[in-house]
């Protein structure tokens, strides 16, 4: 189409595929890094379960009572044996999430104990049926690329919540699930209702469809039950999320370099324990960093902070060759408004560009107190906004347009040319819910301000779901492991 | 394998000039009526084009490559058609108004009243109100389409009603304006018969404005 010439006359050409926020050169992550493997060298860090240190022991670790000191070899050693890159199905088996490279993937919160209901801009307790919504949300939207369970269901036996929400997502949704867990006491029925689904153990190892997510809320102390969550994981090779959950100037250092490095020497001992258990198994780390806001005493999700940390770290993390997780898409608003759109079309976009592999938050609202579905749908649209910036500028020899150009002419137009029409579908964002209309069109369908159109869209894809139902003898099994 | 009428539709509708022609001359080989080749096939193809556009479905540059098909066959197909059986809508007068040089949106007009049954004549780009009045009066067209970019020339559309009223040729002809800046609201404002957001429903204003539609 208007070539000028062959397109094989370039040799090397270098490009860039995907734009990237490469915010820490090489030289500044293996700083941290190297401060992160002397501090647990030298200060270690606290594994409060016996059988973990006795793991940690064995491989030549120091000990000395729950205090466990690793010798920097022995992260190196982990480091070589972790997969570079990890893949997540869907239930089906599809090869859906590619955990690897500066891939980004995005999807729900999970901690809010409160539904904030956008149209009686009211909130009520988080159940189980709306996990269920989230579910089917995820299930519908593009850009969402694994479901979570959006908020922590309170309608259910406080110690089984995440086995009751897991369930429920994977009777509603095929997509990948991110099932976050505190203990071993849901890890086991959750891994046992995912082996009832695939119908057998060696089917899930291979074609993992959930990956386990643990949080990590301390400086360089493993609790039992992370401890627990881990091992097991890595006993059944599944795919295992450790999450740090530091605040800065209060968990971790008020610095960011300083947060990174206690996060990373958390992960750290996280990756050392899951390879010794059992060498190469799935292993992603990263987490929700953010500040302490010592006006309002709160820790915020939608400060620059969270941005500019979790894109640190996902950076670090692709030095390693890590498989990296990071949050993004939440707000502190307390309302669906300017400060709402502002704050998660930051955080998407940062961790976005920081190529964070997986990316939960989306629909996490008023500093992660409620969970609100149509902030997830309106993540879902900004997600689609990023891919667009991400995918940069691409460069072929059509693309660079000097044949049509010339065809043209100055002072002409390309709209009527084929080269146009060959490119102007793919080559931009088609917005869904970003109002683009004339000002008449718009006031004839209601002036509708973005908070309305998203609650509309929102509720037209919960009319168009269509269930994802597993057979009768599968929901009879896991009828069985959570009754 | 023949041409089908059906074929050339589709040529039409994907946009491929190349096909359409030659689908046409196929089909007059054939010895299928010239008529029937242009109505069901050129034109049938561009009116499921206007349906996909106003579903928003299809695009402009959809449109554009569509109506460029069309034109190509019709302008094969048309010469043999006998003057007494070719049914005009009606004459249409289009131009860019003064100090405005934009055509593409008032071009893609032209094909597609053209594709509806009118018979077009072009004015061209920036022509003054006392050009159309003078072209008004020499060729009685039944619709005057203007069309204007910038907001500041879309003035020059009041210019040219006003005229027309001083001239007394207001209620022999029909004012239609589009492009970008203009809105129903502008054409209320300066008393103009008809306004149209896209190439589309201009064709379809244009019929409903004689009766047509």
């Amino acid at each position: 189409m208007y070539r000028t010439r062959s397109l094989y006359t370039t040799a090397g050409f270098q490009v860039q595929q995907h734009l990237f926020w490469q915010m820490l050169t090489d030289d500044q992550c293996e700083a941290i890094v190297s401060t992160a493997e002397e501090l647990l060298e030298r200060t270690g860090v606290e594994v409060l379960s016996e059988a973990a240190v006795k793991v940690f022991e064995e491989a030549g670790c120091l000990v000395d009572g729950s205090r466990v000191r690793i010798p920097s070899t022995k992260i190196q050693w982990a480091l070589r044996n972790a997969p570079s890159r990890v893949t997540l199905c869907d239930r089906k088996g599809n090869r859906a999430m590619m955990l690897e490279n500066n891939e980004a993937h995005w999807g729900a919160g999970y901690t809010p104990t409160e539904y904030y209901d956008q149209e009686k801009e009211e909130k009520r307790p988080f159940t189980l049926a709306d996990v269920e919504e989230f579910g089917k949300l995820a299930q519908m939207l593009p850009n969402i690329d694994f479901a979570t369970q959006g908020g922590f269901p309170t309608d259910v036996d406080e110690a089984m919540a995440e086995v009751y929400a897991f369930k429920t997502l994977v009777k509603t949704t095929t997509k990948p699930i991110v099932q976050h867990v505190r203990g071993l006491a849901q890890a086991q029925p959750i891994y046992d209702m995912a082996v009832a689904v695939k119908g057998c153990a060696k089917e899930l190892a291979f074609d993992p469809f959930v990956a386990l997510h643990v949080s990590i809320e301390e400086p360089l102390q493993l609790s039992a039950d992370a401890l627990e969550v881990i091992t097991f994981a890595a006993e059944k090779r599944l795919p295992v999320i450790v999450s740090n959950e530091l605040v800065s100037g209060f968990t971790a250092p008020a610095e960011s370099a300083g947060v990174m490095i206690v996060a990373l020497a958390n992960s750290f001992a996280a990756l050392v324990l899951s390879q010794l258990v059992s060498e190469g198994t799935p292993f992603i780390t990263g987490g929700f960093f953010t500040n302490n806001d010592t006006v309002n005493e709160l820790h915020p999700v939608g400060s620059p902070e969270v941005s500019l940390l979790g894109g640190g770290f996902a950076n670090i993390l692709r030095y390693l060759r890590i498989p990296s997780y990071g949050f993004g898409g939440a707000t502190d608003s307390k309302i669906s408004d300017a400060q709402l759109g502002l704050e998660s079309a930051l955080s998407t976009l940062c961790a976005g560009v920081a190529g964070t592999n997986v990316i939960a938050g989306a629909g996490v609202f008023e500093s992660g107190l409620a969970s609100n579905p149509n902030l997830l749908v309106l993540v879902d649209e900004m997600a689609c906004e990023t891919e667009r910036i991400m995918r940069g500028v691409e460069m072929d020899e059509d693309r660079l347009a000097r044949g049509v150009i010339e065809y043209v002419q100055p002072a002409g137009n390309y709209l009527a040319t084929k080269h146009t029409r060959y490119y102007f579908r793919s080559e931009q964002f088609w917005p869904t819910l970003m109002n683009r209309k004339r000002i008449d069109d718009w006031a004839a369908e209601g002036s509708l301000t973005l908070g309305q159109r998203t609650m509309n869209k929102t509720k037209s894809l919960l009319v168009a779901y269509s269930p994802k139902a597993l057979k009768d003898d599968v929901v009879a099994e896991l009828d069985k492991i959570a009754g | 394998m023949a041409a089908t009428i059906e074929d050339l539709a589709q040529a039409v509708f994907d946009g491929d000039s190349r096909k359409a022609k030659k689908l046409s001359q196929k089909l007059l080989d054939a010895g299928e009526a010239p008529l029937d080749i242009i109505n069901q096939g050129l034109m049938g193809g561009m009116s499921e084009v206007g349906v996909q556009f106003k579903a928003g479905t299809m695009f402009v540059p959809d449109v554009m490559a569509a109506a460029e098909a069309m034109s190509a066959g019709v302008e094969l197909v048309k010469p043999l058609i006998a003057h007494e059986d070719i049914q005009s809508l009606g004459t249409v007068y289009m131009c860019t108004v003064k100090a405005d040089l934009h055509d593409i949106g008032k071009n893609l007009v032209i094909m597609m009243l053209e594709g509806a049954g009118f018979n077009v004549i072009n004015g061209g780009v920036d022509v003054a109100p006392e050009k159309i009045v003078e072209d008004v009066k020499e060729l009685h067209p039944d619709i005057i389409g203007m069309s204007a970019l910038l907001t500041t020339t879309m003035l020059h559309m009041k210019d040219t009603i006003e005229l027309l009223k001083e001239e007394g040729l207001r209620d022999q002809v029909k004012v239609i304006i589009g492009g970008a800046p203009v809105s129903q609201d502008f054409a209320d404002e300066i008393a103009a018969d008809g306004y149209s957001p896209d190439a589309v429903s201009a064709a379809d204003l244009a019929k409903s404005l004689v009766g047509a539609a």
